[in-house]
C-alpha cells in the first residue's frame, strides 16, 4: 500500500491537481522565458541571480512534468523539484531581504516572491501537499 | 498595441477567469461556454499579437525592449489553446479552474505587454 507499490495511490495529474499543473505551467513558461531573455541580453549585469532565474524556470519545468506524469518515477522527480523550489525561495526569499544589493528584483524568487503575488511561496507548500495526499494508498 | 484591444481583451479574460472558478465551485465540467469563452480572448489576443508584430518588425515602431515584448507577444496567444486543452481532457469540475489560471496567466502578459510598449523611447 506504500507509494511505490504503484496502482494503489491516486495520480497526481487528476482532479485539483489538474489546476496545480496549469499554475506551475505558466510559471515554467514565464521564469524559464524570463531567465533566458535575461541571459542572452545582459549576463553581464547580474550573472547570479540571471542564473538563478533560469535555474528557477527549470525546476518548474521538472516540478510540471513530475506532476502531470504518472508512476513513481515522475512522483519522485516531483518530490524532489518541489522541495528543491521550497529551499530556494526560502534561501533567495531570506538572502535578498537581508542583503538586497547582491540579488535585484530580477528572479522569481527574489524577496519570496513579490513581483509575482507570492505565489512562488505558496506553491511549493501547496505541491507537497497535494504530492502527499495523493501518495496515500485509497 | 492598440489600446481598446487591451481593454477589451483583458476585461473578456478576467470575465473568462471568474466563469472558470465559479463552474469549479458549482461542480460542473468545462462546457461549450468555456470554448465560446476562450476562443472569444483567442481572436481578441490574436489580432492584437498581429497588429503588434506588424507594427515592431514591418511598422518602423522601435522598442526599449523589444525581444521581451516579442516574448511577451507569444505566450499572450499560446497559453489559452493549451489551457483548453488540458482543462477538457480530463472532464472535471477542475477544468473550470485550470481555464481560470490560463486566463490569469495571460492577463498578466497582455498588461506586461502594455508596460513595455513604449514607442520611440
Amino acid at each position: 500500500m506504500r507509494e511505490r507499490d504503484g496502482g494503489e495511490v491516486r495520480a497526481t495529474a487528476t482532479g485539483p491537481g489538474r489546476a496545480l499543473i496549469a499554475v506551475y505551467g505558466i510559471f515554467a513558461l514565464s521564469a524559464t522565458a524570463r531567465g533566458g531573455v535575461q541571459i542572452a541580453e545582459r549576463f553581464g549585469e547580474a550573472p547570479l541571480a540571471y542564473s538563478l532565474s533560469a535555474l528557477a524556470g527549470i525546476v518548474y519545468i521538472l516540478a510540471t512534468i513530475g506532476l502531470a506524469g504518472t508512476g513513481p518515477g515522475f512522483r519522485r522527480l516531483a518530490w524532489a523539484a518541489v522541495v528543491f523550489e521550497l529551499i530556494g525561495v526560502l534561501t533567495v526569499g531570506t538572502f535578498t531581504v537581508f542583503v538586497p544589493s547582491d540579488f535585484p528584483q530580477d528572479t522569481v524568487w527574489s524577496y519570496y516572491g513579490i513581483g509575482y503575488a507570492f505565489i512562488p511561496l505558496v506553491l511549493p507548500f501547496v505541491g507537497l501537499w497535494w504530492l502527499r495526499r495523493t501518495g496515500r494508498a485509497r | 498595441m492598440i489600446g481598446a484591444l487591451v481593454l477589451v481583451s483583458t476585461v473578456v479574460l478576467a470575465a473568462v477567469a471568474v466563469f472558470g472558478l465559479v463552474t469549479t465551485a458549482l461542480n460542473r465540467p468545462p462546457d461549450r461556454w468555456h470554448r465560446i469563452g476562450v476562443g472569444a480572448a483567442e481572436v481578441l489576443l490574436v489580432v492584437q499579437a498581429l497588429i503588434a508584430t506588424y507594427q515592431v518588425l514591418l511598422g518602423g515602431v522601435t522598442l526599449p525592449e523589444q525581444t521581451t515584448f516579442l516574448i511577451y507577444l507569444v505566450v499572450s496567444v499560446c497559453v489559452m489553446p493549451i489551457a483548453l486543452q488540458f482543462a477538457t481532457a480530463e472532464p472535471s469540475r477542475w477544468g473550470g479552474t485550470v481555464i481560470a489560471a490560463g486566463a490569469i496567466g495571460t492577463l498578466v502578459a497582455v498588461l506586461r505587454l502594455q508596460g513595455l510598449w513604449v514607442p520611440g523611447a
